[in-house]
């Protein structure tokens, strides 16, 4: 517990003091949404955006998450932390975990700055009929996924020639069932209407059942990951 | 005849009895679907047809003839598929670098397959639904885990270091498997707008159509195994020559373990 604290303390810290992953995580957000307003420019006014908010949420979190993870890793390698960590005693599940939980809490700090963004950019018009707490429980759920798997793929593509490219490759793939799970249950959140409950209830089963499976494989498999 | 035993395969003349098993077996599925097994019924006709000489309301799917090579095939591909799983848990239990040959390859031989459901699938997809591609459940999980199976391969070529490539790569293979069948369960659990009947005989099948099937099923197996097996062959002779060629080139062949390794038992007259 306390190697934990420490390693999550040291991410924090580097957080704070040079505020580059929260920074460059949501600038890239902002501009994803800056690109969905081209997307959407030709779309008319019948055209009710609310029925694809969710989906557009879920891509700006992909994509931004992806440039995240590859940067929490980059750092690592370069300034020589992520050996300096292995020569350490501390366990290597314990690394895998504390390396999770801080991309999850970037992750989740850039995804409360940008929903009230992307509602009062493209949710103006129309009265809300959804039901709120969906919304940030299923983004919860699926930032967990995100972070969990994430952290064990990136640790695998800093270490390999194209970074950035290999990463994508190998989440975006990896990640379909759970952003499908997601855009569902957050679509519930948004949407409301018939069956909304049962939607997201089913949507948020799914979720758990692919954060569960995944994280215990990422976990599991860490060790051999840090080893090679 | 030493040799094969230094290299662990087994004898080519079971790779030439699975190789002629497997074309028989494979070309028997082919003509029993077409010339034994019953057309079956499909989609209502709009009233009522003369079809062959004779007057049907529903429409006899000369199509789903596909069946026969399709589902062998894409079954397969998840049988194939397994063994990348499989051989990276040995080799991450053994560190034994045979094993990470033989995920490798286990995974060529699925992108094989996983090619040849997609082709076939896409024909019925075309004929059946009138577009080449539909965002079904099924299509789409399968689109996924062709996807998956691609970024292996993307993952292994950006990797220099052969045993950090073996880890990595069957760090992958493991999970992109655990993936496959959890992108297939997931799809139902999530209502869908479209969401077409693939396999229309409701019941059992029949003894005529099952036969073929299993035919098929066992003939592409055992020509998977078959490509597994050469190409297994081919790698690790590929790997003797490197050795080789790296201990000539070093000045001092004592130093090269490798090579000494793969050489033939030393007769005691040598040193």
């Amino acid at each position: 517990m306390r190697q934990f604290k420490a390693i999550l303390r040291k991410d924090i810290v580097m957080e704070l003091r040079t505020k580059e992953m929260v920074t460059s995580m949501g600038i890239y957000a902002m501009l994803t949404l800056v690109i969905y307003q081209v997307a959407l420019s030709q779309s008319g006014a019948a055209f009710d955006p609310r029925r694809i908010a969710a989906g557009l949420l879920w891509l700006a979190f992909v994509f931004t998450s992806m440039l995240g993870l590859n940067r929490s890793f980059v750092h690592e390698k370069d300034q020589g932390c992520l050996e300096a960590l292995l020569l350490s005693p501390v366990d290597r599940p314990v690394i895998f975990l504390a390396k999770a939980i801080g991309n999850l809490l970037f992750l989740v700090i850039v995804e409360i700055i940008m929903i009230p963004f992307f509602s009062f950019l493209f949710l103006q018009q129309g009265s809300y009929q959804g039901e709120f707490w969906m919304i940030p429980l299923s983004l919860l759920g699926g930032s967990i996924g995100i972070a969990g798997v994430g952290t064990m793929l990136a640790t695998m593509s800093v270490n390999t020639k194209g970074k950035d490219f290999v990463l994508a490759v190998l989440f975006i793939p990896l990640m379909y069932p759970l952003l499908l799970a997601c855009v569902s249950a957050t679509t519930a959140g948004v949407l409301g209407g018939d069956g909304h409950i049962q939607q997201f209830w089913t949507g948020m089963a799914a979720i758990g059942a692919y954060d569960a499976i995944m994280i215990a494989a990422a976990w599991a498999l860490y060790e051999f990951i840090l080893g090679a | 005849m030493a040799d094969k035993k230094v290299l662990g395969l087994s004898k080519d003349s079971w790779i030439y009895t699975f190789l002629g098993l497997g074309f028989v077996l494979t070309t028997l599925d082919f003509l029993m679907a077409f010339l034994v097994s019953p057309l079956v019924l499909g989609a209502k006709v709009s009233g009522v047809r003369v079809i062959g000489g004779a007057i049907v309301q529903n429409q006899l799917l000369f199509s789903q003839k596909i069946f026969y090579f399709h589902v062998p095939v894409a079954l397969g591909s998840f049988l194939v598929f397994f063994f990348t799983a499989f051989y990276g848990v040995r080799f991450l239990m053994t560190k034994d670098k045979i094993y990470d040959t033989k995920a490798k390859i286990a995974t060529e031989v699925t992108l094989l397959f996983v090619v040849l459901t997609l082709i076939t699938g896409d024909l019925w997809t075309r004929f059946e639904w009138g577009q080449w591609w539909v965002w079904e459940p099924r299509l789409t999980t399968y689109f996924i885990m062709t996807l998956l199976v691609i970024a292996y391969f993307v993952l292994r070529n950006s990797i220099e270091d052969e045993e950090r490539r073996a880890t990595y790569a069957s760090v992958f293979g493991i999970v992109a498997f655990l993936d496959a069948p959890i992108s297939f369960a997931i799809t139902r659990m999530i209502p869908s707008s479209v969401h077409p009947v693939v396999l229309r005989s409701g019941g059992g099948l029949l003894p005529t159509q099952l036969i073929p099937f299993l035919l098929g099923l066992f003939g592409m197996l055992m020509i998977a195994w078959v490509i597994y097996q050469v190409r297994l062959k081919e790698e690790m002779l590929r790997e003797r020559v490197e050795a080789v060629k790296a201990a000539l080139e070093d000045d001092s062949p004592t130093d090269a373990p490798t090579f000494t390794s793969f050489a033939k038992p030393e007769t005691p007259g040598q040193s």
